[in-house]
Order: C-alpha cells, then sequence, then structure tokens
C-alpha cells in the first residue's frame, strides 16, 4: 500500500493529483465546433450538471486526455477520452430573458458530447 | 446522479458572501480532516471520482445542513468502509465513544 510522504505534501497540495492521461488519439471535435449535450440521466457520478443536458454549445478548446470520471467512481475503469472547453451562450441556458451578452465555459468530457450536422 | 449537489440554475440559496481574510481552516479539526484525506488519498484507499460521488451519495438534508470539510469527513468514512480498511461498527463504537466525552 502507498504512503504519503513527507516529501509528496507539497506537490499534492498545490497542484493535486491530475488525472490526465498520457494517451494520444484523435480528438472527436476541434475548436468552432457545435455540439448538443447528450440528455442523459446516469444514476452514478457524473461530471455533467443537470442544466446543460440537451443544450446546444461551441467547443473552445481541446484540453487533451483525461480519466473518465463516470466510470472511475465506480470501479470501471479509465475509460480515457478527450476534455474540452465548451462555450454556451446565456439564452441556451435560461432563456431569452437572460443577457445576450453572457456566455458560460464548461469542461466537458467527450462522452458528454454529440456533433451537430451542419445541415440540421 | 440528479442528487442535492448539482445546485447549478437553483435559486433561493442566498447571495454568494466571501469571508473577508477569510483562513485556511476555520477548525482544527478541519486541518485534521485535510490531512486524513491526504494521506488515505495517496495511499490508494480511494480515487478522486469515487472521493466525490461519497459524497454525492449523502443524504440531501445532511448534505445541505453540513459544512465542506464535514463532506469530506463523510466521503473519507464511506470510501474506507466500502474498501474494506475500517467496519463501520467499530466507527459508530468510536463515534458513541467521542459523544460520551471521551477521547
Amino acid at each position: 500500500m502507498a504512503v504519503l510522504t513527507k516529501e509528496m505534501v507539497s506537490g499534492l497540495v498545490k497542484t493535486g493529483a491530475s488525472c490526465r492521461v498520457d494517451y494520444a488519439f484523435t480528438p472527436r471535435f476541434q475548436a468552432g465546433d457545435p455540439v448538443l449535450v447528450r440528455n442523459i440521466h446516469p444514476t452514478g457520478h457524473t461530471r455533467l450538471p443537470r442544466y446543460v443536458r440537451g443544450k446546444r454549445a461551441v467547443v473552445a478548446q481541446d484540453y487533451g486526455v483525461f480519466v473518465f470520471p463516470d466510470t472511475s467512481a465506480h470501479g470501471k475503469g479509465e475509460k480515457p477520452q478527450h476534455v474540452y472547453s465548451v462555450g454556451f451562450t446565456a439564452r441556451e441556458l435560461w432563456g431569452p430573458q437572460a443577457s445576450d451578452r453572457d456566455t458560460l465555459h464548461l469542461d466537458l468530457w467527450d462522452d458528454y458530447l454529440d456533433p451537430v450536422r451542419s445541415s440540421s | 446522479m440528479n442528487g442535492i449537489h448539482d445546485l447549478g440554475g437553483m435559486h433561493g440559496m442566498g447571495p454568494v458572501d466571501p469571508e473577508p481574510n477569510e483562513p485556511v481552516f476555520h477548525e482544527v479539526w478541519e486541518r485534521r480532516m485535510f490531512g486524513v484525506m491526504m494521506a488515505t488519498f495517496a495511499g490508494g484507499y480511494y480515487n478522486v471520482d469515487e472521493f466525490r460521488h461519497g459524497i454525492e451519495r449523502m443524504d440531501p438534508a445532511e448534505y445541505l445542513h453540513s459544512s465542506y470539510y464535514e463532506h469530506w469527513l463523510h466521503t473519507v468514512e464511506a470510501n474506507l468502509i466500502e474498501k474494506g480498511i475500517i467496519k463501520r461498527e467499530d466507527l459508530e463504537a468510536k463515534w458513541a465513544q467521542v459523544a460520551k466525552g471521551a477521547s
């Protein structure tokens, strides 16, 4: 069993433990791609908040590959995948009474997103 | 899970009111809780996602009434019990002892 040593403390406290995975594969989305957040309601752990499910967004940035929390929390493996910064307009999330200038960016895993075809 | 932790968009929680010159820890036990979490996490007893899910599985009313580090205590206890590191009956016996004023 691993033990926390004095030498490990400073790094762990400063940066936490990274969930980045050294596993290169082609991302499904690029910056600028329109996406539709999946309307899913997993009964286990998820990092997908309810208020963005079923909403349209645009990918702002690809952060790289990370452990997937939805499987990792349940002993079902790392299922590594890309995490993106995804931008929503306030009006997409909160309706026409919201500001037309405000936006919100969330960090979302690949499995939370569907592509939006340009024809739709 | 669609739990009480997923507060985004909810009304009625009051303003966000940051405390001026907030200390890192408000109580000595919070400092200890931080250390217990770091030691058991580095020990490999649970990963960060299991840690978070343990908080999500708290009773919703208890979740809202308890503090940040109380959430940590809850999930560390739950994870250590589920991984077989400690026994629930041992923990409850210790809690009963503490409640009676013994250390």
